[in-house]
């Protein structure tokens, strides 16, 4: 018995071992080598997606690209998962991650987060005509929204009682149901609100916002110089129209007011 | 050995009945208008009017040779394009009728063409005009002839009006799907919503028989 516990105790020492220790990528590193690799997502367009010429594009490639320009090296794009994103950084396969990672309370407790550069954002969003500025005036209105979705919990929250929620299967329908004018108003993310916005240009509005969540830049924690270095450059590509410029290619809007005024405390503040 | 919890289900009972009363009146609706739709459907088909009958065949044609959601997606979302906005239930009872009333057409003229030529002509050699022949001679024994083809039909409609939960009309199917989304008691929620269609189709059927027995307990001719 005693053999069998000494055993398990060894193996699960040597597991232990075997995991990859968080190593901070310096910066003078990063220097060094002369490649900045970035950990991405390529399948969440329109943040990471791949190119039809196989090459990951998108919000995401784009920031990681102004990013090493900014530190005057060459980038290295590097396909990340959903759920092996952290990992990948964390064993130091990747620098950084510009990979659409949320700023989360459970997330800020493995990685550092930069200050906002993205961010996803449901809303009320409809005819220009209509005037809608808060939940009471939603009052007697219909409104399209994927059934169960968090708009669908959001609206469904504060919405008063005469209002319409017309709830459909999928995003396309409830697209559909605001574009041909059945109802005037939908509630959407920011992404699925920018491909409607590029459908019918001009037509449709935000009203107001359910819920925001920011997206930060993510290093492993302790690699302060870069982090600073990085926190740098996102102040500086928000203010010299860099991030304007990938936000309207890739969202069809400047960067929102809730991503620029962000701050890594405020995002970890609001999911408390 | 999976626990059942209808708690969610019962407790939002009201919505799941809600959903079926909207379903019946529905589904009573489209049956009253269809039958208007297939009969005179069945009219012109039979007349001798050569326009008017290929103008109803092509509607036949067109309609049972195209998948449902595919037509009440056209009159829900396509017709607004050219001016026309129907709310979710207009839409889905227009959508209803006009499809019942294609497969409708087709059943109430095989009743028309069941009725034996002689009997129309002893009906002329008597002296009736040609409303009364169509009344008493072609219409009701036709009717009889294909009643149960016919209320198959519409039990089978009232099935279908499930679709127009994809149009957010507020129906069974639909207070369903949202009551899963809020609980996730699928298997619960399902075999009741099951058990209420099961309970609509019964009733259904048993109007249809207490009105065959009120409608045709007339002697048969052969």
């Amino acid at each position: 018995m005693n053999i069998l516990k000494t055993l398990v105790a060894a193996a699960l020492a040597t597991a232990a071992l075997a995991v990859p220790q968080a190593q901070a990528s310096t910066l003078k590193q990063v220097e060094a080598h002369g490649v900045l690799k970035v950990g991405m997502l390529v399948d969440f367009p329109p943040f990471g997606l791949m190119s039809t010429a196989g090459k990951p594009e998108g919000y995401d490639a784009d920031t990681a690209k102004a990013l090493a320009k900014y530190m005057g090296v060459k980038v290295q794009l590097v396909p990340v998962t959903g759920p092996n994103r952290i990992p990948y950084l964390l064993s130091g396969q990747v620098d950084v991650l510009v990979a659409s990672l949320g700023i989360t309370p459970d997330r800020a407790k493995r990685v550092d987060f930069s200050r906002p550069y993205a961010g996803i954002e449901i809303m009320v969003y409809g005819k220009k005509s209509v005037k809608v500025t808060d939940a009471k005036d939603l009052a007697g209105k219909s409104l399209a929204v994927v059934r169960a979705s968090t708009q669908d919990q959001a609206v469904t929250k504060i919405a008063p009682k005469s209002t319409i929620i017309r709830r459909f299967d999928d995003d396309a329908a409830a697209v559909q149901a605001l574009m041909s004018g059945q109802t005037p108003l939908m509630g959407v993310s920011n992404v699925v609100a920018a491909q409607i916005n590029k459908a019918k240009p001009g037509e449709f509005n935000e009203k107001f916002a359910l819920a925001t969540q920011v997206q930060g830049i993510a290093v492993v924690p302790g690699s302060t110089k870069l982090l600073a270095k990085i926190n740098d450059f996102i102040a500086h590509a928000m203010k010299d129209g860099t991030m304007d410029k990938i936000s309207e290619k890739w969202l069809g809007t400047k960067i929102q007011p809730f991503v620029r005024n962000g701050s890594v405390k405020a995002a970890l503040a609001a999911k408390k | 050995m999976y626990h059942f919890n209808f708690t969610p289900v019962f407790d939002n009972f009201d919505l799941l009945l809600y959903g079926a009363w909207l379903t019946v009146r529905l589904s009573f609706a489209a049956m009253v208008l269809g039958l208007v739709v297939s009969v005179l459907g069945a009219v012109a088909r039979t007349s001798r009017f050569r326009g008017l009958h290929w103008i109803v065949g092509a509607y036949v044609e067109v309609i049972r040779n195209t998948p449902f959601l595919v037509q009440i997606f056209f009159l829900y979302f396509g017709l607004p394009a050219i001016g026309i906005s129907l709310g979710p239930n207009l839409a889905a009872l227009i959508a209803l009728v006009v499809n019942v009333g294609a497969y409708g057409t087709e059943i109430a003229r095989a009743g028309i063409e069941s009725v034996p030529r002689g009997q129309v002509e002893a009906g002329r050699a008597l002296g009736l005009g040609p409303l009364q022949i169509f009344r008493y001679i072609i219409f009701r024994p036709a009717l009889r002839n294909v009643y149960p083809a016919l209320t198959s039909q519409f039990i089978y409609l009232m099935l279908t009006s499930s679709v127009v939960s994809t149009i957010s009309a507020n129906d069974l199917a639909s207070a369903g799907a949202d009551l899963n989304a809020k609980t996730f008691a699928s298997f619960e929620i399902y075999l009741v919503v099951t058990a209420l269609y099961l309970a609509l189709s019964l009733l259904f059927s048993g109007l249809f028989r207490a009105l065959q027995g009120a409608l045709f307990n007339y002697p048969a001719s052969r």
